[in-house]
């Protein structure tokens, strides 16, 4: 008898009447193409409607077996938090899709999605896009006169120049990203790149 | 009976503040209960559909505080549909007709629209304080009004709502004379923030308490308001991001030391880790602590924060803390009252960092302990025993095992006897929530020791209908009793239908009621309203005499003095 979606042992002890089978009586009762719902879009879809796939996603989910599902409303959370928390795994994945992008002199930050550039020329076009054509483009492509400087903190939390490694490593190890003012970044000896 | 003339029975009346209270007193006799509808300020209303503002204020005439509570708790856990209803409109409509001189609105899970605030904001020159947890059907537009309209607004606290943000400018609708704020939440609004607005109004008010900041304030927003603010008591960090070194960090880090009033903290909703340091210098003030929504910060650095935090009495975390930081808490937090831990990982297998070692931890660290919810992978009888042994003061117990119908790890054999151990011991017990594998015995434990028990919360356990029929029969204080996937049918639903008048609601979900058994409680009880939720298919389940065979999906009945509601959708069939 299949036991989907509960991992019980099938060796387990239990003090249930005999006969009795607590998943089959769960799917018999639920049915259980309701308790799981098959995802369809981002992450933040499957939080507001309470429910996980374990479709199509099942690689995504750590080493969960492909029937373990997740039946509504269970765990127990309000969606107030549910809502929160997804947000946070969604967003802190190195490398992949939305990282914040923060301007000096802008009092809120934004979010970009890195996959979507195809290169740091890309990138420059997006990041003005964001704030306004303030000519962070040219900062990123080698202008030594630009009042700014594109910083990016990596996977060990060190902020880097953005623009010295190739784009494919970049993207990979970048977490967020910063534009600075050159004047805040003078005297740190900013050599043109290129130079010896 | 009265020996005193009215004014001073009122004023005896005066200092007898407890809802509870005030509900017996005027139980005594016709004189005390006259005297006491005159003088009642605040009145609590558990469930907006038992009784109606017309009656209420008829009764209550002289009402300025007034809390409603509408959809049932597992809607938190949605299950039940957006649109059931618990709509706030017609309270409020019928409040402002009466002219009476409200106050106070506090609301939880209730449908609140811009109208309604507009309308609020309004009706009561004398309005000080709006509190709404978990409601939803408002915009920022809705708190321009009341920003712009409440002259003497006190406390505007949103807790865990869901608002729409449009980004308006609603904190600059507080007009320069507004200088009476004591609280300001804002913590659940996702959109961007007029900062400037924002520390325009924290500066122009000196009795700010309680400020509880959205995502959307920076490090350096937060540094400037801090400083503006030291009398601060409660704060709520929004976004907590920033750079060790920088320039706003240090002119936090300098805010804060002046911070000395402050003794509870929240938000962190995005915070790298290294930046708690901060606050390690006014840690020994803290009484209460949230960092339920951190998820980046690693419990190697909450585990720095909380050594400093021997005066904690409240204590939210999340999971990733480990048994090891449950146990720093065990050894530091000796003040200890309310402990949540929640779970970090809701999508994947569970973080096995807390196991029931972290509980049994913390039961014998911590002696004050009164409130705990926990969440966790797996528990046995053996730890439960423990906890009650170390414990017996519990007043609320809520465990939560993510794995429906878990055993105890050891034994492989049902938590029956730890929780009955938990009942046995905590004779003070009021709301407990079950989880694991469970049959019908640990509801016989609960019928029996769980005498002051009045909210119960059953998922995936018992047997038969007996389990049922031990908590119905068995706990006399029972008030809120909710069921889901748990094997009880018609039998239990029917076997006392007249103890459904003392308690507020039962609500089944995925059990075994049947439609006609449901229309049964209908017929026998007319002054409860029986409602069936169908989601499914929005027309009536079919009326084809097979009914006693037909399992109702969701039923929710509550007693009620005003009859059937008509503000119901089509979903939802009120029998």
């Amino acid at each position: 008898m299949e036991k989907d979606g509960l991992e019980l042992e099938i060796t387990e002890l239990r003090l249930g009447l005999p006969g009795r089978d607590v998943a089959e009586k769960m799917m018999k009762k639920r049915g259980f193409t309701e308790m799981i719902m098959t995802s369809s879009g981002s992450n933040s879809d499957q939080c507001e409607s309470g429910v996980v796939s374990s479709g199509g996603d099942v690689e995504k989910v750590n080493d969960s077996p492909a029937a373990k599902s997740q039946v509504v409303g269970w765990p127990p959370v309000c969606s107030y938090r549910r809502k929160n928390s997804c947000k946070e795994t969604s967003t802190t994945k190195v490398g992949l899709g939305y990282v914040k992008v923060s301007m000096d002199g802008v009092p809120y930050l934004r979010k970009m999605d890195l996959g979507s550039s195809q290169g740091y020329d890309d990138l420059a076009l997006a990041l003005d896009k964001l704030f306004g054509f303030r000519g962070i483009g040219v900062a990123l492509k080698d202008g030594d006169n630009c009042e700014y400087v594109t910083i990016y903190e990596d996977k060990d939390g060190d902020w880097m120049l953005a623009g010295d490694v190739p784009w494919g490593m970049f993207i990979e190890s970048c977490k967020r990203l910063r534009i600075m003012k050159r004047s805040d970044a003078t005297g740190f000896g900013l050599q043109p790149r290129g130079d010896e | 009976m009265n020996y005193f003339p009215d004014e001073v029975t009122e004023h005896v009346f005066d200092f007898v503040t407890s809802h509870k209270d005030r509900n017996a007193i005027s139980l005594v006799c016709k004189s005390w209960y006259k005297i006491e509808r005159y003088s009642r300020q605040r009145v609590f209303i558990g469930n907006c559909y038992a009784i109606n503002p017309e009656r209420l204020l008829r009764r209550f005439p002289c009402l300025k505080s007034l809390t409603l509570k509408g959809k049932p708790h597992f809607a938190d856990f949605n299950l039940v549909p957006h649109e059931w209803g618990g709509f706030v409109q017609p309270w409020i409509e019928a409040l402002a007709r009466s002219r009476v001189g409200l106050e106070e609105l506090r609301l939880k899970r209730m449908v609140v629209t811009d109208e309604s605030l507009e309308l609020l904001s309004r009706s009561f020159p004398n309005f000080k304080s709006l509190v709404l947890v978990s409601c939803e059907g408002f915009t920022t537009d809705g708190l321009a009004s009341i920003a712009a309209n409440c002259r003497h607004i006190r406390d505007l606290d949103l807790q865990e709502n869901e608002i729409d943000d449009h980004r308006g400018q609603w904190l600059s609708c507080f007009p320069d004379t507004c200088t009476s704020l004591v609280t300001l939440n804002f913590a659940c609004l996702e959109g961007e923030t007029n900062l400037v607005a924002l520390e325009r109004l924290v500066a122009r008010s000196p009795n700010l308490k309680s400020l509880k900041l959205n995502r959307a304030v920076p490090l350096d927003a937060l540094a400037r308001l801090m400083a503006c603010a030291p009398q601060i008591v409660d704060l709520g960090v929004g976004s907590y991001e920033n750079d060790r070194e920088s320039e706003p960090y240090l002119k936090l880090e300098a805010a804060i030391k002046k911070c000395t009033s402050l003794r509870s903290l929240s938000g962190f909703l995005e915070a790298a880790p290294h930046c708690l340091s901060a606050f390690h210098p006014i840690c020994h003030n803290l009484t209460s602590l949230n960092l339920s929504y951190a998820a980046e910060i690693h419990s190697s650095h909450l585990i720095k924060l909380i050594q400093h935090c021997n005066k904690l009495q409240r204590l939210w975390i999340l999971d990733s803390i480990g048994d090891k930081g449950l146990a720093v808490v065990a050894s530091t937090c000796k003040e200890l009252q309310e402990l949540r831990v929640f779970p970090s990982d809701l999508v994947g297998g569970g973080n096995t960092a807390v196991t029931e070692d972290g509980l049994v931890a913390i039961s014998a660290g911590c002696t004050k302990l009164h409130s705990i919810l926990y969440f966790c992978q797996q528990m046995t009888n053996a730890a439960l025993i423990t906890v009650a042994k170390n414990c017996p003061n519990f007043i609320r117990f809520r465990l939560c095992i993510l794995e429906p119908n878990k055993p105890d790890h050891v034994t492989s054999g049902p938590l029956d006897e730890g929780f009955g151990a938990i009942v046995r011991a905590c004779k003070s017990l009021r709301r407990l929530s079950l989880s694991g594998l469970l049959t019908d015995q640990v509801f016989h434990y609960i019928g029996k020791y769980a005498h002051e028990l009045e909210m119960l919360s059953i998922a995936f356990a018992g047997d038969t209908d007996k389990g049922m029929l031990y908590v119905l029969d068995g706990c006399k204080k029972m008030r809120k009793l909710e069921i889901r996937d748990s094997p009880f049918g018609d039998t239990a639903l029917l076997a006392d239908v007249n103890k459904y008048e003392t308690m507020r609601s039962l609500w089944m979900s995925s059990c075994e009621v049947t439609l006609g058994g449901c229309k049964r409680i209908a017929q026998i009880a007319p002054w409860l309203n029986v409602e069936i939720i169908n989601e499914n298919n929005n027309n009536r389940m079919e009326e084809n005499g097979h009914e006693g065979r037909q399992e109702v999906d969701k039923l929710y009945l509550y007693r009620t003095v005003v009859g059937t509601r008509t503000d119901a959708p089509p979903f939802v069939w009120i029998l």
